[in-house]
């Protein structure tokens, strides 16, 4: 005898119905009609079947908008309810256990240093961390690091894009930094403001990715002239929610190159974004840099959302709809942002002694070490503490140096005293509450503290 | 069914009924697309590969559903993060699902520029005429007339028209397959379905950006029956939005991306990192000028060529093994305006690369030497163009000014640029800064590329520093 195999009927299981109708008015039969009562597990009326004259033309399973409303019943099973988890039975492909491929270094034979400026030693730094892709939207003075990246990726068969906005492009970071690789941006205060909602989620969704801010002066459209504008941007207003970054602030051509490995390292370590504040000067000052004997090659983490069998469990999100869970999330976050305390780092220069201690970062830490040395040449004790991440910022090692110290004078190119907020604000969240009295030497909208103005304040606060 | 989570324990962690049916409303055109998306990624085969960018807006939870990998993106920004995938991995699929809040009006910059670059990722958009998820506001899709909740009395000019988006996708260059479809009858959603395992499949295909408008119905909103706004999709929506393949063109795939390289000898050559050490001419730091950190301002105008003897002077140094810098600093033009540049030589490390008292300064033209002549520090130098400035006075005796006219002399070798060139043998000869080999070296460096202009350029090394010397002599006399 010929089987004839039979098309399926539609099968029901009535909890998942929400009583649409849409498959009501599609049934030539007559077969679906809406039941009589509430089902009392869902409080709506499902529709009831009545399959005798049923072709099986499946218009009704197309109709279902649900995954788990009508469906096709399989030869042999009855209309009776079952139990959901063994409904349909288990599924081969579940998604598998993520894969974490690790990263590794590549050695580098030993070579002259390189005689580059600021912008293009963080991009060279970029290379060697193993950044690949590249997103930018074109500002002034942090350009030359993109163009520099758009002549280089290609020929290391990477990806430059020049995205449509800065909002553009921090999701496009958002998506290969939630697929596990690192991308980077150079970028400036105006394109960094437009970034920002896209940091907010990538911390929220624990996405890696490099940010470099070649600071200029604001607000608003302000200027392509140095300033340390952005400093509160990056250590305290990195979009809506507790958001935090390690936030690194270099202050020579070669720092820009180590500190954009460094960036990637973390980003990777703690699955944030790292920022990397510079200002013009730097990204403009051409210098010599040494590469290191390695470069990375990255991997794939477990996490990553890559888009391959390996890791096709994962999720990339920062939702989470349950105030509990929320609650716990930032915990969560608040735990990491307090590891992270062990990366923060500073720099001293003369200090043993010191007694007037300068506070800098950037190019001004350069005018300030300019300043220590005029000052040492008339015998005033003074030393530079530069902190090297803004955010976490180095308390432990001001700390270190505050019994001899009986001035402070903050250095810096803004003009309310962002970096001076940093240090009171962490000195004092640390617990350390006494500070020398605190002075500064401060210029703006482009214009950077110079080493003559810093030796006239010290001199002037010490009565000399 | 596979594609489907058997269990959504991602929607309220899968308690109760919540683990097997959807968020939408009953009669919600979304879950109707979710079955015809996840029909087409199992029959096509691309599960494993499949990323899907789930969006804001009633569709912010299609990750529930899918057993592919997610990723949940910011309002309006699905397109861009599908892109940031598609680059990361080319072999993933990547499906950015959008609403219509989401794609045709805060995305809609993002909407344009991912459809125009053409890049292959696939983009379902539902357009049900409303936002759902904020609760019945007015979408960029909704239609003049409309009533919602922020345009009360109607959807007027003030709001303009509804946007056309499968019309506008299609009438750019990027997209090969634009097509609007609809839910409302058995054979729409036939043809929805085809739509949709299509766009899927040319990705697959690599054949480039494929674009699926669905109109999808939104019962709750519309405040209809599902029946209603079945009804309503099709005697209000259809007319302005009318179905039909926008678009479908066959294009070679040009999207290919090969795999990154970390090959060490491919990137110091493209660094352009030397393995050879650089040769040294100098016998010790040039302690005279400085005992540890000489400054240097070059300036003129635009065009005079003093960055790039800066520069020259930065490498002279790095290569002699000691620390060197250079900052340029212009004024907003691109071409003759002032241009100055500040030059350190340090013994060991500079410490602060602005020179606003110079050693040593190299004025191209008068206002330069009025601006910075006073600066010079005592014992130092002044260098300047004779040929445009005349009887220059230190401004303290111990200061040696040196005048060698750079113009005339390069406009006699023929080539004016090279006055720069000229400029550094004047420095070379009046301050013995570098032996000559040091400055020669830096040239040839910098002119490898360009190897015939290094005779020229050598000539004017040499003529800058014949006029220096008959210049200090003349005066000693």
């Amino acid at each position: 005898m010929p089987s004839v195999e039979e098309k399926p009927k539609p099968f029901l299981v009535p909890e998942y119905c929400k009583g649409c109708g849409r498959c009501v008015n599609v049934c030539t039969k007559g077969c679906i009609a809406f039941a009589d009562e509430i089902n009392p597990l869902t409080g709506i009326v499902p529709i009831v079947l009545d399959l005798e004259k049923c072709t099986g033309c499946g218009l009704c399973i197309d109709a279902c908008p649900e995954p788990y409303g009508l469906r096709a019943m399989e030869q042999g099973e009855t209309y009776e309810l079952q139990d959901p988890a063994r409904l349909f039975g288990v599924r081969p492909d579940a998604a598998p256990a993520p894969v974490d491929i690790p990263a590794r270094k590549v050695p580098l034979p030993k070579t002259q240093p390189l005689i580059i400026k600021g912008n293009y030693a963080a991009a060279v730094g970029a290379l060697l961390a193993g950044c690949r892709h590249f997103y930018g939207y074109p500002i002034t003075p942090s350009t030359e690091g993109a163009e520099l990246m758009a002549k280089l990726l290609p020929k290391l068969n990477g990806v430059f894009l020049q995205a449509v906005s800065e909002v553009a492009t921090v999701n496009h970071m958002y998506g290969t930094g939630g697929a596990g690789i690192g991308s980077l941006t150079f970028t400036s205060g105006p394109g960094f403001s437009l970034m920002l909602e896209g940091i907010s989620y990538m911390v929220g969704s624990e996405v890696p990715g490099v940010f470099v801010n070649v600071m200029r002066g604001g607000p608003g459209l302000g200027n392509i002239a140095p300033e340390q504008s952005d400093v509160k941007l990056a250590c305290r207003g990195l979009g809506h929610g507790h958001s935090h970054c390690i936030t690194l602030m270099p202050s020579t051509p070669q720092e820009m190159l180590d500190y954009a490995i460094l960036a990637f390292e973390l980003s990777f370590k703690y699955r944030n974004p790292v920022v990397l504040l510079a200002d013009g000067y730097l990204g403009q000052m051409t210098g010599k840099v040494q590469l290191p004997d390695y470069m990375v090659k990255p991997g794939i983490p477990g996490w990553a959302v890559y888009g391959d069998q390996g890791h096709r469990g994962n999720l990339i999100s920062s939702i989470h709809l349950q105030e509990t869970d929320l609650e716990k999330f930032n915990a969560h976050l608040e735990a990491k942002y307090q590891s992270m305390k062990v990366e923060a780092r500073a720099e001293s220069y003369l200090t043993e002694d010191a007694e007037v201690l300068l506070v800098a970062c950037n190019t001004p830490a350069r005018a300030a070490k300019g300043a220590v040395k005029s000052l040492r040449d008339q015998g005033i004790q003074a030393g530079l503490f530069r902190p090297i991440t803004m955010w976490p910022f180095p308390v432990r090692q001001l700390e270190a140096l505050l019994p001899r110290i009986r001035r402070i004078v903050v250095v810096e190119a803004n003009a309310g005293g962002q970096i001076m907020d940093e240090l009171r604000l962490n000195m004092s969240q640390a617990g350390v509450e006494k500070l020398p009295p605190l002075t500064y030497v401060r210029r703006f909208g482009g214009m950077l503290p110079q080493q003559t103005e810093i030796v006239d304040h010290v001199n002037s606060i010490l009565g000399k | 069914m596979s594609v489907f989570y058997q269990k959504f324990e991602r929607h309220s962690h899968g308690e109760g009924l919540k683990g097997q049916s959807t968020h939408y409303c009953a009669g919600c055109g979304h879950g109707l697309a979710h079955k015809y998306l996840a029909d087409a990624i199992e029959e096509l085969g691309v599960q494993d590969n499949t990323v899907l960018v789930s969006p804001v807006g009633c569709s912010v939870f299609a990750y529930y559903y899918f057993d592919t990998g997610n990723t949940q993106a910011a309002h309006g920004r699905a397109a861009a993060v599908a892109l940031g995938h598609k680059m990361a991995n080319p072999e993933a699929i990547v499906i950015s699902y959008q609403g219509d809040g989401d794609l045709a009006s805060i995305g809609l910059a993002e909407t344009v520029a991912a459809a125009q670059l053409g890049a292959p990722i696939t983009v379902i958009f539902i357009n049900n005429a409303i936002y759902g998820m904020t609760g019945g506001q007015m979408a960029p899709t909704s239609l003049m007339g409309q009533s919602t909740a922020t345009s009360p009395s109607g959807r007027n000019r003030f709001n303009g028209e509804p946007m056309k988006m499968a019309e506008l996708i299609a009438s750019l260059d990027g997209p090969v397959y634009v097509e609007r479809v609809a839910l409302f009858t058995p054979a729409g959603r036939k043809k929805a379905a085809r739509a949709i395992k299509k766009a899927v499949r040319i990705q697959k295909e690599g054949r480039g950006y494929a674009f699926v408008e669905v109109l999808a119905e939104c019962p709750t909103h519309l405040k209809m029956t599902p029946d209603k706004a079945e009804e309503w999709v099709k005697e209000h929506m259809l007319p302005i939005f009318p179905l039909g393949v926008k678009k479908d063109v066959e294009v070679e795939p040009w999207f290919k991306l090969p795999a990154p390289s970390f090959e060490a000898e491919t990137f110091t050559r493209t660094v352009e990192a030397s393995t050879q050490a650089q040769a040294r001419f100098c016998k010790g730091f040039p302690a005279h000028l400085n005992p540890h950190d000489i400054s240097m301002k070059l300036a003129g105008a635009g065009g005079d060529g003093a960055q790039t003897a800066a520069m020259l002077v930065a490498v002279a140094a790095i290569n002699e093994g000691f620390d060197g810098t250079h900052i340029p600093s212009y004024g907003p033009e691109s071409r003759g305006g002032t241009s100055y540049a500040d030059v350190h030589v340090a013994r060991d490390e500079v410490l602060n690369p602005a020179s606003p008292t110079p050693d040593i300064l190299i004025a191209f033209n008068a206002p330069s030497l009025a601006k910075f002549g006073l600066t010079v520090k005592k014992g130092g130098f002044i260098i300047y163009d004779s040929s445009v400035a005349r009887d220059v006075k230190p401004g303290d005796p111990s200061i040696t000014v040196v005048g060698v006219p750079f113009t005339e002399i390069a406009a006699g070798l023929g080539k004016l640029v090279v006055k720069n060139i000229v400029a550094l043998g004047a420095l070379q000869a009046a301050t013995n800064l570098f032996p000559t080999e040091t400055f020669i070296a830096a040239i040839r460096e910098a002119l490898k590329e360009k190897a015939k202009l290094i005779p020229l350029n050598e000539q004017a090394f040499q003529a800058g520093m014949d006029a220096a010397k008959e210049f200090l002599a003349a005066k000693q006399k």
